[in-house]
């Protein structure tokens, strides 16, 4: 199934007697290794398993699910889907935000191939994973780190006949025959772009240069295209990153707005057809001078918003510049893009639920992809009411200020921008409005007190 | 005219039977209900007829359905008569009524308009969900002769859902899944199609024999798992919306020693 295109690569690692050049980790037990390569791969968000779907051929374990699963969750509340590890944290480059540069005095640890596979294959029957994340601090040069990751998947999926999910990132500088060769045997396959803008990169990364980023990238695209031109032939082709390929960007690190951002990430979609871009909100791990000290912690809300946007964009049909322009370059933290969306465009509500497009129906704060596709397939038996959205799964609290049903709104209220954004919000500090998935910003939880602190500090 | 309640056997077979009763009577179905379990608050005024699960009317009524309203509304259908809630006899019939007698047939599950079909719609979702979060979380022990295990305890009869799945993922393995609030056992022989055994007697899945490695791999886990969290985004409120008390409880990585 993984049929590997030959490749003339001549300094192959088999070629080389199969062994592995490892510093360090000859003594180090596979759980030191485990910790500190999980450790170091942690920062990075990509967690997906999605994208491709394939049953089991019979001949080993492992098969895939389209809409991905998550095994566990982490004590920050993201999902734990993937083997998350770093082949090894041995780096000769010194970028200002990452744990692992060289300048960084923190225990080091390679692991082996078969090391690798071992945990992938004994994770994997236990049900704990979906499969493997493989990336890696760069050894020597990014073509043996490169090498090295291939090597390893090739025996995971050859010699183990592991069939799961596998996400492998792409090195960026690696010779273009061997992403190639990676993404015969990987699912998804990524290149970190890191910052917005090629200055904040040169700026953070000294070692990185955004061509060397964008040119795998535009590699792995075309590769695509044309894997998929020959399956339209060859029925057995063999599959190149079916689940397609993502990317990371830092969020907060620089003072990027949210315009730049979006920009780059809608450019990212429609020219390089990606699949996921993913926010990383900044985490000082290095305290370096130069990098920003977030005293609230890490911009989890600003995160949020980007993510919602980013939605907005690939599910909902909405462009970048609905939602920001040059003179608002940021999200309005306060209410989530859609709602500020639709309260500056009012012109456009109230909307008939049984008579709006689908199109039409996204745009409602409140509606989301599913209900819109029910209301647009139970609409069919007859009209529906409030009553019937309410169990359609609508969000009525925040819809009912731009909907009408056969006529009518909900209660009488104002379709006036302010309003609408007072009764938003005043939900939202009440804990009653959007459910945020963190409490990053104690005041926006905190319940209305009467009574003073000493006091209830008495009482309690 | 008088209401009549058809008892029948909490099971998929039970529901079906109970369905082909239903038609049989030939009274329409406005005054009929379909009952699953005993009851054990009697209604003045109402008869109750006792149904006996039959596998010849349960698979006549299978067909009839797979017919008429297609494979994904009747895999609907049987999750929804999985489902753990007791309204599962009724709300499942009178969608069968909405499909077959009233003619939405293959659409029926979009009626939603109907509240016998939202119902149905309801539980089945219910169902689907608790056997996509059990795919998830179940955690397998290799016990000694090489075999994995697995112990659940869901709410809704998820086995028959989530066989298929393992069983394609892992094709070469015997392995078995244990629900011990529904006493039942999901059973994989390498290579071979799966099936259910019932419980007998008391099983206790502590008397069973780990493998050599198994606490290794267990140890791993648990120290990845720890790691891969960001002390800086810690979200324990998060954590368990994401993956409820309920499931974590059979999560040997939730486990503190």
């Amino acid at each position: 199934m993984w049929y590997i295109k030959k490749t003339n690569i001549c300094s192959s690692y088999a070629e080389r007697g199969n062994t592995v050049e490892v510093r360090i980790s000859s003594q180090m037990s596979i759980m030191d290794k485990l910790k500190i390569l999980g450790e170091a791969a942690k920062y990075d968000v990509s967690c997906s398993s999605s994208g491709s779907s394939r049953k089991n051929d019979g001949q080993g374990i492992g098969n895939t699910v389209a809409a991905g699963l998550c095994h566990s969750f982490a004590s920050d509340g993201r999902c734990v889907s993937l083997l998350k590890i770093l082949f090894t944290n041995e780096c000769i480059y010194d970028c200002r935000y990452c744990a692992n540069r060289c300048s960084n005095d923190v225990p080091r640890a390679s692991f082996t191939p078969d090391e690798v596979c071992e945990l992938t294959m004994e994770f994997y029957r236990r049900n704990y994973i979906e499969g493997l994340f493989l990336s890696s601090g760069i050894l020597y040069s990014p073509n043996y780190t490169m090498e090295l990751i291939c090597e390893t998947v090739h025996k995971l999926r050859m010699l183990h006949r592991f069939q799961g999910y596998i996400h492998i990132k792409a090195i960026p500088g690696a010779d273009p025959l061997l992403i190639q060769r990676a993404g015969y045997l990987a699912d998804r396959m990524s290149v970190n772009l890191e910052m917005a803008t090629a200055e904040g990169l040169k700026e953070m990364a000294p070692n990185k240069h955004r061509k060397n980023i964008l040119k795998p990238m535009r590699q792995i695209q075309n590769g695509i295209t044309e894997n998929k031109n020959e399956l339209t032939l060859y029925k057995h082709a063999p599959h190149f990153c079916e689940a397609g390929q993502s990317t990371q960007m830092v969020i907060g690190a620089l003072p990027e707005s949210d315009y730049q951002i979006m920009s780059v990430a809608e450019n990212l979609y429609e020219k390089f057809s990606l699949k996921r871009v993913y926010y990383s909100a900044f985490v000082n791990v290095n305290e370096d001078k130069a990098l920003p000290a977030l005293a609230g912690g890490p911009p989890l809300l600003r995160e949020h918003r980007l993510y919602q946007a980013d939605w907005l964009l690939r599910f909902y049909d909405f462009k970048v510049e609905e939602l920001l322009t040059a003179d608002r370059p940021n999200f309005n933290t306060a209410i989530d893009p859609k709602a500020d969306w639709a309260v500056r465009h009012l012109e456009v509500f109230p909307v008939e639920i049984n008579r709006a497009d689908y199109r039409l129906l996204l745009r409602i704060p409140g509606v989301g992809v599913k209900s819109a596709r029910r209301i647009i397939s139970a609409r069919r038996f007859g009209n529906l009411t409030f009553e019937d959205l309410k169990k359609i799964g609508v969000v009525l609290k925040r819809a009912l200020y731009f909907i009408t049903c056969n006529g009518r709104m909900m209660y009488p209220t104002k379709i006036e921008e302010e309003y609408i954004v007072r009764n938003l919000t005043y939900q939202n500090q009440m804990g009653r409005g959007e459910k945020l998935p963190f409490m990053s910003d104690g005041t926006i939880y905190q319940q209305m007190s009467l009574f003073p602190q000493e006091m209830r500090q008495m009482s309690g | 005219m008088e209401e009549k309640y058809l008892v029948c056997e909490d099971s998929l077979e039970g529901i079906f039977t109970g369905i082909y009763e239903a038609y049989a009577l030939r009274e329409g179905h406005e005054h009929v209900h379909l009952q699953v379990g005993e009851e054990d608050n009697y209604r003045l005024f109402a008869a109750y007829l006792h149904i006996l699960p039959d596998a010849g009317k349960t698979g006549k009524v299978a067909r009839t359905l797979l017919g008429q309203v297609g494979e994904s509304a009747y895999h609907a259908l049987c999750r929804a008569a999985a489902s753990c809630y007791p309204d599962k006899g009724e709300a499942v019939y009178k969608t069968v009524v909405d499909a077959i007698t009233a003619g939405s047939g293959r659409r029926v599950m979009e009626n939603l308009r109907n509240p016998y079909v939202r119902r149905a719609f309801e539980l089945a979702r219910y169902t689907a969900n608790e056997a996509h979060y059990e795919t998830e979380f179940i955690r397998f022990q290799e016990l000694d002769q090489g075999v994995l295990f697995s112990r659940i305890g869901p709410k809704n009869n998820v086995i028959p859902f989530i066989m298929p799945h393992f069983a394609d993922r892992l094709c070469p393995e015997d392995f078995m899944i244990y629900d011990e609030n529904h006493a039942l056992f999901g059973v994989h022989p390498a290579k071979k199609e799966w099936y259910l055994v019932s419980a007998q007697g008391d099983f206790a899945p502590e008397a069973l024999q780990w493998s050599s490695r198994e606490e290794e791999f267990q140890e791993l886990f648990k120290a990845f798992h720890e790691t891969i969290g960001i002390k800086e985004r810690e979200n324990k409120r998060l954590q368990r919306q994401m993956c409820a008390y309920r499931y974590q409880d059979y999560m040997m990585e939730f486990q503190r020693k």
